[in-house]
């Protein structure tokens, strides 16, 4: 019992992150059919905005946090401007190469400034601080970064589903098309998408910073359990990342509980069975 | 059609001359130059950022002089039996993937003409560099890989300068019996029944496999029970079920085998777990690491380390402090284990050469199985270096190299301490381990 | 008899040009080891050819199939392991190996395509790459092939053709020249035959390749097939190569990637697409990797690459041969 509370625990704890990551990556596939393998990079991003606040200005991680979704939100524009924008024409293997280009160059971006020296954030309100419930220990900074993740994901869907912008996302998503006849500049709607996918990651990426470790290379494992997640959840979906996010978090903890050696091998397997019963993912259309 | 095929025409002649062009550099009759493979980018770049500080003093200090210093490569002033010939390292980064450090090596061995090679960390790109080197019969001199089968291989031109695994086991093991004996010091006899079993957590890689593979051996011969013995996916997104399994197995001694990244997350789990082991082991690589120790900051105290070197060593060594206190003031942090490793195989580099007065590899060949560099003359607490069969079916492996076990006190300014071996210790062994606050 | 060996000879089919610059290629390739006196342009050389047969082999699927596979480094890994499990287990000379590794492959291939083409897009890309990775991790697991500890071969000292080791890289160049020119020439045969035309069918318009009597989804599956077959042959000559492998170092994702992007530089679903891909990207990436990846400051050689990366994919997503089939309709 004790063991099972616990898991659980650490479990949706990590599959909140994971849902945050995932759901910008998601967000950008619905809307324009493109998957961003610069995706963990942008959360690395995240990560080392909430590293120079907390190091070199000395103020509380906290305080990055919308300094840091400003900042992904600035990065997905501009790549969206300068880059995907550009590349959207071209055939599915020239996007994937475009957007792994953008990968390799943010993180050597980031190894050419910060150097590839392993960083952490040390102090802060939440760091290192823990809560004991009963039996369980839980980081509180685990926790209040699950809370902002539901209150993110909370804002986002809210976004989505009832403003008038996300309503002309949607109908973006559905027929660009048709979109474009009824007035809706495109070319906006997929910025914004971009712009919100930048801004969701990178602050999952300074939440993440409280408890992890930051290193240029760090991108790549989070970009794949990214599209994992958003393959399990349905591309586009942004129920589908949250709830696929919780599934992989609980999937990592319990295999890594018995055959540690073999935790990524779980997910993919996962991933594979619910895509073949369900080409489309979970909750995709 | 003309147009295309200039077009075409431009593109294979740029193709060409690409290949053709290549960094062949005027040979300079004072100068040797000495390949050196290192992981400077990729996952393991932090490690090899360091390892390259390392080497990069040690040349320094063969090719000037310093009179402080009381060891002979500082009195040298370049390589006096090659007519003062200064020592140039050539640094090839290997991105830690094997391939890179083959095609690395070749490059090093027949388009820079270097006189030997020096790396490179990683034992899987040791093996495929020093195949290279073995070919071409040009020495490759192994400071820093410590998988066992490096120097089981029979290979005729690699000689391995540090300790491989099965010794830093060893020494484990000799550390926790000497604690069930009351030998430590500044702590009473402990039982045994106080620190069986244990849990090993090592990453799946090539080291990581090597390491937990000796730790099971050593424990059957010297019969400690094993609660939780198991390899984790290296650089994992999440170690929360892996501490708890540790955790769980209710083991007072956890020993791990990770790198940096992995280690700061073991350490941070733990604490936030509040997990009460009673002693914590790290083999060496990411437990030594600056990063980890600066990441950490009071965390680590109390945390045992299987290494090679300690700022401490100062006390027990003189000229070992002096030449931290040089690096130090280099690059902002102390030797550790890995980059005082490499800063000796330059050494060793620098001596080999004046011994066999020539440039020529079957000169080289012949100093380095002669070679003895007595321990007064390195950094490190060994007796020496001398190449020969320590253990069965080791060839051309240093058997005067030996490991220290350190513990890190009093951070964040604090000291890692040595203590193992015993009679080096230069503190007190805190025990049981104190917990985080 | 006669039309299958045209079929696979015979260049006449193209432009006067490319047989030209064919050619040019050929010769180029054949005097380089005499030419050319930097140890690192030879292996520069090797690792182009390397990456040119592996995007041949990936050119199948990805190009003329039009379907996004980003696991093809398993496939590598198949023959790579192959090879050097049976020559370490039980001494198998090189060339017995081959086959059979591409018949593991091949078989894995066609045992997970069943599945996996029921899948379109970026589902099929995500699920190859996902299958890759989960062969990577059993790799590591599983004892019998060495784990994370992979597996190591020892040296011959002389020149040896039934396993295939030399000292000299030149063996090394004609050997993987060989394997190349005969992938060259399958790929040759395979655009015209009756499979390849159909391939390309269902890669233009899968309903209107239905409507015309071909069974898409058992095209794509033998294609994946062949696919499997021929990218375990590059790895069998990594293994007798660089002489040790493991799982980290044959099947990364970072492998099939490359292997995609080296297609796609050059230009996919065109016969020399893979070719000048390779020609470009592995010559540039090991140069500025040589010349500045040790210098004080990291990471500026991946920016150089990376740079170029982007402006390819933004300006010509077709890639080179895009440029340079614009530019002959121009000329």
């Amino acid at each position: 019992m004790e063991l099972a509370t616990q898991l659980i625990a650490y479990g949706i704890l990590m599959g909140l992150v994971f849902a945050l990551i995932a759901l910008g990556l998601s967000l950008i596939f619905g809307v324009m059919n493109i998957v961003n393998f610069a995706h963990g990079e942008f959360m690395m991003v995240g990560m080392y905005v909430a590293f120079i606040i907390s190091s070199y200005f000395h103020l509380d991680p906290l305080i990055s946090l919308p300094f840091a979704a400003a900042i992904g939100y600035l990065l997905g524009v501009v790549s969206y401007h300068f880059l995907i924008h550009h590349i959207l024409r071209g055939p599915m293997v020239a996007q994937l190469f475009g957007t792994f280009g953008l990968m390799l160059f943010l993180r050597y971006l980031a190894m050419f400034i910060f150097t590839p020296d392993v960083r952490s954030i040390k102090q802060g309100i939440l760091v290192g601080k823990t809560l004991s419930i009963g039996w369980l220990t839980i980081d509180v900074s685990k926790g209040v970064s699950g809370g902002l993740c539901l209150l993110s994901f909370a804002l986002v869907y809210w976004i989505i589903h009832r403003t008038k912008l996300g309503r002309a996302l949607r109908a973006t998503s559905i027929d660009a098309e048709a979109a474009r006849y009824m007035g809706i500049d495109t070319k906006k709607m997929n910025a914004l998408a971009w712009g919100i996918g930048g801004a969701t990651v990178a602050l999952a990426g300074a939440l993440l910073a409280h408890y992890y470790y930051i290193t240029p290379t760090i991108g790549m494992l989070f970009t794949i359990i990214a599209f994992a997640t958003v393959a399990l959840g349905g591309f586009g979906s942004i129920v589908g990342a949250f709830l696929a996010g919780l599934m992989i978090g609980l999937i990592m903890v319990l295999s890594g509980q018995y055959v540690s050696e073999l935790k990524f091998t779980f997910i993919y397997i996962l991933y594979f069975l619910v895509v073949v019963f369900r080409p489309r993912g979970l909750f995709g259309w | 059609m003309k147009a295309s095929k200039r077009i075409f025409l431009f593109l294979f002649v740029s193709v060409l001359s690409i290949l053709i062009v290549s960094p062949t550099l005027f040979a300079q009759v004072k100068e040797v130059k000495i390949g050196v493979i290192l992981p400077l980018s990729g996952p393991l770049a932090p490690i090899g950022k360091s390892l390259k500080e390392g080497a990069e003093l040690a040349a320094d200090i063969v090719n000037n002089k310093y009179p402080e210093l009381d060891i002979s490569i500082a009195k040298w002033e370049g390589i006096p039996n090659l007519g003062g010939a200064k020592i140039k390292l050539i640094f090839a980064d290997s991105r830690g993937d094997p391939g890179w450090g083959s095609e690395q090596a070749k490059r090093l061995i027949e388009d820079e003409k270097v006189v030997g090679l020096l790396g490179a960390y990683q034992s899987a790109v040791t093996k495929t560099a020093s195949v290279e080197a073995e070919r071409a019969g040009i020495p490759f001199i192994n400071p820093d890989s410590t998988s066992p089968a490096l120097s089981k291989r029979g290979f005729k031109w690699f000689w391995r300068v540090t300790p491989h695994e099965t010794w830093f086991t060893k020494d484990l093991f000799d550390l926790l019996d000497g604690l069930t004996k009351g030998k430590a010091p500044g702590v009473k006899a402990v039982p045994k029944s106080k620190l069986e079993p244990l849990a090993v957590a090592a990453e799946n890689t090539e080291w990581g496999a090597a390491s937990l593979a000796e730790i099971e051996k050593f424990a059957k011969e010297r019969g400690w029970k094993i609660a939780e013995g198991f390899k984790y996916p290296h650089t994992a997104a999440d170690l929360t079920s892996e501490t708890r399994k540790m955790i769980a197995s209710k083991a007072p001694t956890f020993l791990f085998a990770p790198y940096v990244a992995d280690a700061i997350l073991f350490v941070k789990t733990m604490k936030e777990m509040k997990a009460k082991p009673r002693l914590i082991w790290g083999q060496d690589a990411g437990f030594v690491e600056a990063d980890f120790y600066k990441t950490l900051g009071a965390d680590v105290n109390g945390i045992l380390t299987r290494d090679l070197f300690s700022a401490e060593m100062g006390k027990v060594k003189p000229v070992a402090g002096k030449l931290n206190e040089m690096y130090k003031k280099m690059t902002g942090y102390d030797f550790s284990g890995s980059s005082a490793r490499d800063f000796v195989g330059v050494q060793v580099w620098a001596h080999v050469l004046n011994n066999a007065k020539s440039t020529s590899p079957e000169a080289i060949r012949k100093a380095l199985n002669e070679l003895h560099i007595p321990g007064k003359e390195l950094v490190m607490p060994w007796k020496g270096v001398k190449f020969g069969s320590p253990f069965p079916n080791d060839t051309q492996q240093n058997e005067l190299g030996s490991g220290v076990i350190n513990q890190y006190q009093g951070y964040p300014d604090g000291k890692l301490h040595i203590i193992y071996p015993f009679e080096f210790a230069t503190s007190k062994l805190i025990y049981p381990f104190p917990g985080w606050k | 008899m006669r039309q299958v060996l045209k079929d696979i000879f015979s260049f006449e089919d193209r432009p006067r040009f490319e047989r030209i610059g064919f050619v040019v290629f050929i010769l180029i390739i054949l005097v380089f080891p005499w030419m050319v006196h930097s140890a690192y342009g030879r292996v520069v050389m090797i690792k182009f050819l390397l990456f040119a047969l592996f995007g041949l082999g990936w050119n199948l699927i990805g190009g003329y199939g039009g379907q996004v596979d980003l696991g093809q480094a398993k496939n590598v890994g198949f023959g790579a392991y192959a090879t050097a499990l049976m020559m370490f287990w039980w001494n198998t000379p090189f060339w017995v190996t081959v086959p059979i590794g591409m018949i593991v492959a091949a078989a894995e291939s066609f045992g997970v395509a069943y599945p996996m083409f029921r899948l379109k897009g970026h589902y099929f890309a995500i699920a190859t790459l996902c299958v890759a990775l989960v062969w990577k991790e059993l790799f590591v697991f599983w004892d019998w092939t060495g784990g994370a500890r992979g597996v190591e071969l020892t040296i011959r000292p002389t020149p040896d053709f039934t396993y295939m080791q030399f000292g000299s890289p030149i063996y090394y160049h004609y050997f993987i020249f060989l394997l190349f020119i005969t992938q060259l020439l399958f790929m040759n045969w395979f655009r015209k035959s009756k499979l390849g035309y159909e391939l390309q069918a269902v890669r233009d318009n899968e309903d209107a390749a239905a409507s015309l009597g071909i069974n898409v989804y058992r095209t794509k599956v033998i294609t994946y097939t062949i696919t499997g077959g021929l990218g375990a042959v590059g790895g069998s000559f990594m293994t007798v190569y660089y002489l040790y492998i493991d799982p980290d170092f044959v099947m990364p994702l970072d492998l099939s990637i490359l292997i995609a992007m080296t297609v796609m530089v050059g230009g996919a679903g065109s016969l020399w697409g893979p070719i000048i891909g390779a020609a470009i990207l592995i010559p540039l990436d090991m140069y500025l990797g040589a010349w500045l990846g040790a210098g004080k400051r990291l990471g500026i050689d991946f920016m150089v690459y990376a740079v170029i990366m982007m402006v390819i994919a933004a300006r010509e997503p077709r890639g080179i041969w895009g440029i340079i089939e614009r530019l002959r309709k121009k000329g």
